[in-house]
Parts: C-alpha cells; structure tokens; sequence
C-alpha cells in the first residue's frame, strides 16, 4: 500500500475508540497524520524498502531543563520498554516517539499501532514533563 | 562494514540536516556497487552452471550406458568359456577391458564436473549472502534518512511554534482538555441515552396499564358527571 493509499483509507475510517485521522501527504514524501485523540502531537509515516516507519516528534533537546538531560535520557531508557509499541529514540536535536511496520502489515494493525502510539505520547509527555522547559 | 557505527558518528556529529550526508557517499556507493557485482556474478555463475550440470548428466548417462555393457560382455564371455570357445572370451575380454578404461576416464570426468558444480552453487550462496547483508546495510541508512526528513519536517513545526515557552506543557494541557471535552460530551451522550430509555420505559408501562393515571380524558370525565347526576 503507498503512503497515498494509507492517507485514503485513514481519512475515511473511525476506529472502534472513535478515533479519526486526518492524513495528508506533504510534498517531502511524508504523511503527516493527526489522530483525534491527540491532535496536538502529530505522527509523521515514511517507507523504506522494508519498512513503515511512523515518528511522532516529541520535543528539541533544547527545551529540557538545560542540568536535566542527563535525568531526561535515564527517564526515557526505563520508559521505553514499557511503551507498548512503540520505543523512544532520538534522531538530531530532536526527541521522537516511534513505531516501525512491516510494510505488509494489515491496514487494521497500522490504524491500532497509530491510535496507540498517540496515546503513548500523552502518557511519555506527562511523565518527563517536569523535566522541560 | 559496520554501517551503524558510521551512521551514529555521523548522526551526532550534527549530520542531521535533510540532504545531509548520513554516511560517506562512497560507502553507499561501494555498498550497491557490491550488490551489483554480486549480481551480476550470481547471473553468470546461473548461466555457466546451466552448461556444467547439463555435461555432467550427459556422462552420468554415458557410464551408466557403458557400465551396462560391461555386465552385458561379462555374462557373454562367461557363456562363451562355457561354450569352451576361449579364444572368443579373450576376445570379449579385451572388449571389457577397453569399456572400462572408457568408464573410468568419463568417471574422472564426472567427479571434476560435479566437484565444480557444488563449488559453483557455494559461490552462488556466498554472494547471495553478500547481497543480502549490503541489502541490509543499505536499509539501515534510508532508515535513517527517512527519520531525518520525518523529523526534521516536525523540527520546522517546532520552530514555528515554539514561540513561546512551556510548549509541551501547554500541548499538553490543551490535549487533556479536549480529552475531558471528549469524555463530558460521552456522559451526556450517556444520559440521553438514558433518558430515552426511561421515556421508553414509561410507555411500555402505560401500555400495560401500570402506573398510568387511566381516569383522565373525556370520557372519564363524562362518566364522572353522570354519575353525580344519578344520585
């Protein structure tokens, strides 16, 4: 399935939570999707040769508490196991949640694995929040 | 290669730009240019291995033929020594002899050609393997790409609004709101739910004559009045 196709399909459904997506394909050759329950941490897909990929952006590590990041990245390596699917990592500057699909995984699984990974970063968030700016 | 060594190196070192190199540009380029050599050599070992194995059948054929004269002149000397006919068995003799030097040189043969078909198929696997390794070199590399332009879109997003301070946590606040919206707007939809469900249940009990004030209406009234009347 292309990104396209996955931005089709998700536009158009509503998962068993109520939950709705609103996907759009940037020019960059990322979909950009936004689940309704948490639309303020958006979830940004990419495709490899073997892969789907889907990254939610945290934050920069310059908004934690500059003498904190230390605490911050002991934090995250402890969270990380218990997050159901998803792990944290961090790619530049920058903080992400993140998920990685087969790219034959069922439309079904790809929908639970985002509405999921939505809700793993409000729960992320809230537990190192302390911890930034 | 240890890809992901380089990857990490370069990753820290700032390489986190979109565009920006993740590992040397050769290495990427040795990486495909191995998968291709690998292939290419895959292609002709397949083509050559083709011909190999076709040779090798076709002796295998040729000795069991000749092995099957050998027994054949065996059983016709043994008959003509039976028949006392010595000078014709020498003569088969020599015959089987000459089968076999002619089987034993095609043996030879068939063993050199199967020993180079087996070394052939080991080669194939070896580069099959190496395909398969640089495949997954590669992967990491555009996985790691894919994260940077994945990223580096929300960094964009970030820069936009990170105007203020306390992002995370207004982001935060503002999700927990709509969440408690969301679940507000659940109860209510609960107790309409409820509500109708209570009207419906007081039909059902009017329906079956429980509860129901059954003196009101008209007639009601007018049975009232003649009544009174009456007395």
């Amino acid at each position: 399935m292309s990104l396209n196709e996955l931005a089709f399909k998700l536009n158009a459904h509503l998962t068993a939570e109520d939950t709705r997506f609103d996907a759009v394909l940037a020019e960059s050759g990322v979909l950009e999707v936004i689940c309704s329950n948490n639309e303020e941490f958006p979830i940004n897909i990419v495709k490899t040769d073997t892969q789907l990929l889907a990254i939610t952006p945290l934050f920069d590590v310059n908004e934690v508490k500059p003498d904190k990041v230390n605490e911050l990245n002991e934090e995250l390596l402890f969270i990380s196991p218990a997050i159901p699917l998803s792990a944290i990592g961090r790619q530049g500057d920058s903080y992400i949640l993140f998920g990685a699909m087969a790219l034959d995984t069922l439309f079904e699984n790809i929908v639970h694995e985002l509405e999921v990974q939505a809700e793993n970063t409000v729960d992320v968030l809230q537990v190192i929040e302390p911890l930034l700016l | 290669m240890g890809i992901l060594k380089n990857i990490l190196t370069a990753v820290r070192g700032g390489a986190s730009e979109v565009g920006e190199s993740i590992v040397d540009a050769n290495a990427v380029r040795i990486l495909g240019q191995e998968i291709r050599d690998a292939q290419d050599a895959i292609g002709k070992a397949k083509q050559s291995l083709t011909g190999l194995k076709a040779s090798e059948i076709k002796l295998k054929r040729e000795i069991n033929s000749l092995e099957s004269d050998i027994a054949s002149y065996e059983s016709k000397a043994v008959q003509a020594l039976e028949a006392g006919n010595e000078a014709l068995a020498v003569e088969v003799a020599e015959r089987i002899a000459e089968i076999e030097n002619e089987a034993g040189e095609k043996s030879a043969e068939h063993s050199a050609l199967s020993a180079q078909v087996n070394k052939i198929n080991s080669m194939i696997r070896q580069r099959e393997k190496v395909i398969q390794k640089n495949g997954r070199e590669l992967e990491k590399i555009k996985t790691v790409e894919q994260l940077q332009k994945a990223t580096s879109s929300m960094s964009t997003n970030f820069a936009a609004t990170n105007a203020s301070e306390h992002r995370v946590s207004k982001a935060l606040e503002r999700v927990k709101k709509k969440q408690a919206n969301w679940e507000d707007r659940m109860e209510a939809g609960e107790w309409m739910e409820g509500e109708a469900s209570g009207d419906d249940l007081d039909r059902k009990l009017k329906d079956a004559g429980i509860g129901a004030n059954t003196s009101s209406g008209a007639s009601s009234v007018l049975e009232r009045l003649k009544k009174k009347s009456g007395q």
